[in-house]
């Protein structure tokens, strides 16, 4: 099946893939070629896709989304994100730092905007340090 | 006629000035040319967006979300952008002069406002203004925008129109045609307007996960939230167009000058050889006597 991950940036992959697995709001589900079709809302997380039917999980690629759209027809998977990144793009020190901050920040939040900016970016870092973990043991797998 | 010494201070000067504007110039190109690169990328986006509303609308009616209510406009909020620098040309003043025929128009109908400032120029202009009460001031944005700012501005508008507090929201920013031609424009992102894509390519019995409604909410933020996104593009996109060409005229205006003072110069200094020569052979001529 294609798959496309559209985001406000740009077409991050548009190839044929085997197999993705994608948050939405109803819960993590596996997509495989022929997958009745569906249109559902993708929550922020981390999708994994497997290009070909042969590669094993260490062949696994894990990109961190934001929310969004994903549409699912018969032969087509298509995803649309505000933000996403390749775990390879993301260092994972500097998530780790960045998560740190953003939990100071949301311990200190004074108004109710400053909470919603500092659960956000909680949110954004939390996605982000998990998938450039993901990305770092399927590495030494 | 100035002497050799200052003209020589001046060649220098205007020299040294040439070099800054031409360095601005490279600058601006090669940032021009980033944005142009984001503007086209960003597309499948908003095209994306539209097919999945195209689909959506054979289901459920999207004239119903919130976002597509028209109502009468008594209140509305203008989303202003400009820019942080300036030597960018006529950009800052072209955005300006628009804005306050916007204010002048809601003035004669009767139509109250409130202001996003986006840029330094425009929340300096807000401020002296007493016309429009200020939403909210963004500065320092990134050259390269990565969708994050995008919320915070999305949000508020959103939640502005969504609670009735304004009837539109309008979007004054420069729209990037060519590297040589930008327009100011008041686009309406709400109420949003729908056109129907050619081919939606979504399966029509496609199951709606949690539910139409809720998938509708989804697209239609993000295909909002696209338009503004846009616009900020199109916006640094013509701010850097602008200040590439402001630039080439100011290098181009310091060669011409340096060319005229050169000239000055020499004859200055010609003129001062003849004088001396003149004096030379006076000298001699009076000892021959």
């Amino acid at each position: 099946m294609h798959l496309t991950l559209t985001t406000l940036l740009g077409i991050k992959i548009d190839q044929v893939v085997y197999e993705l697995i994608i948050p939405t709001a109803a819960g993590e589900i596996a997509v495989f070629p022929g997958h009745e079709p569906l249109v559902a809302l993708a929550v922020a997380g981390a999708i994994a896709v497997r290009y070909k039917k042969t590669d094993d999980d260490s062949h696994l690629e894990y990109f961190a989304i934001s929310g969004g759209i994903v549409e699912i027809s018969q032969k087509a998977v298509r995803v649309l994100v505000d933000e996403s990144d390749h775990g390879a793009d993301i260092i994972e020190a500097e998530s780790k730092a960045a998560l740190e901050r953003a939990i100071v920040l949301r311990n200190n939040a004074g108004t109710q905007l400053e909470l919603e900016k500092a659960h956000q970016l909680v949110d954004r870092h939390s996605v982000r340090l998990k998938v450039a973990e993901l990305h770092r043991r399927r590495r030494h797998l | 006629m100035a002497s050799t010494q200052v003209l020589k201070s001046r060649i220098r000067s205007v020299k040294n000035t040439k070099q800054i504007t031409k360095a601005m110039q490279l600058v601006a190109a090669s940032k021009m040319r980033r944005a142009q690169e984001a503007t086209k990328a960003s597309a499948p986006y908003t095209l994306a967006a539209r097919e999945l509303l195209t689909a959506l609308s054979k289901h459920t009616s999207v004239a119903r979300h919130p976002f597509f209510a028209k109502r009468t406009v008594k209140t509305r909020l203008l989303i202003v952008i400009a820019s942080d620098k300036g030597l960018a040309g006529a950009y800052n003043s072209n955005i300006v002069k628009t804005y306050i025929e916007q204010l002048r128009i809601d003035d004669a109908t009767k139509v109250k406002n409130t202001t996003i400032a986006i840029g330094r120029k425009t929340a300096q202009f807000v401020a002296r203004i007493k016309d429009t009460q200020v939403l909210g001031v963004y500065e320092n944005l990134p050259d390269q925008p990565d969708g994050r700012e995008l919320h915070a501005i999305l949000d508020s508008a959103r939640l502005k129109f969504t609670s009735g507090e304004v009837d539109a929201v309008d979007i004054i920013y420069t729209h990037f045609v060519s590297s040589i031609n930008q327009q100011a424009r008041v686009l309406r992102v709400l109420p949003a307007g729908f056109k129907a894509a050619d081919e939606p390519g979504v399966a029509s019995d496609a199951t709606y996960e949690p539910s139409t409604e809720e998938v509708l909410d989804g697209i239609a933020y993000r295909l909002v939230g696209a338009q503004i996104f846009q616009a900020l593009l199109d916006a640094r996109a013509s701010e850097h167009s602008m200040r590439m060409l402001a630039m080439k005229n100011a290098t181009d205006n310091a060669s011409d000058l340096a060319d005229d003072l050169t000239l000055e110069m020499n004859k200055a200094r010609q003129g001062a050889i003849t004088e001396e020569l003149a004096e030379i052979s006076g000298g001699v001529e009076a000892l021959n006597e």
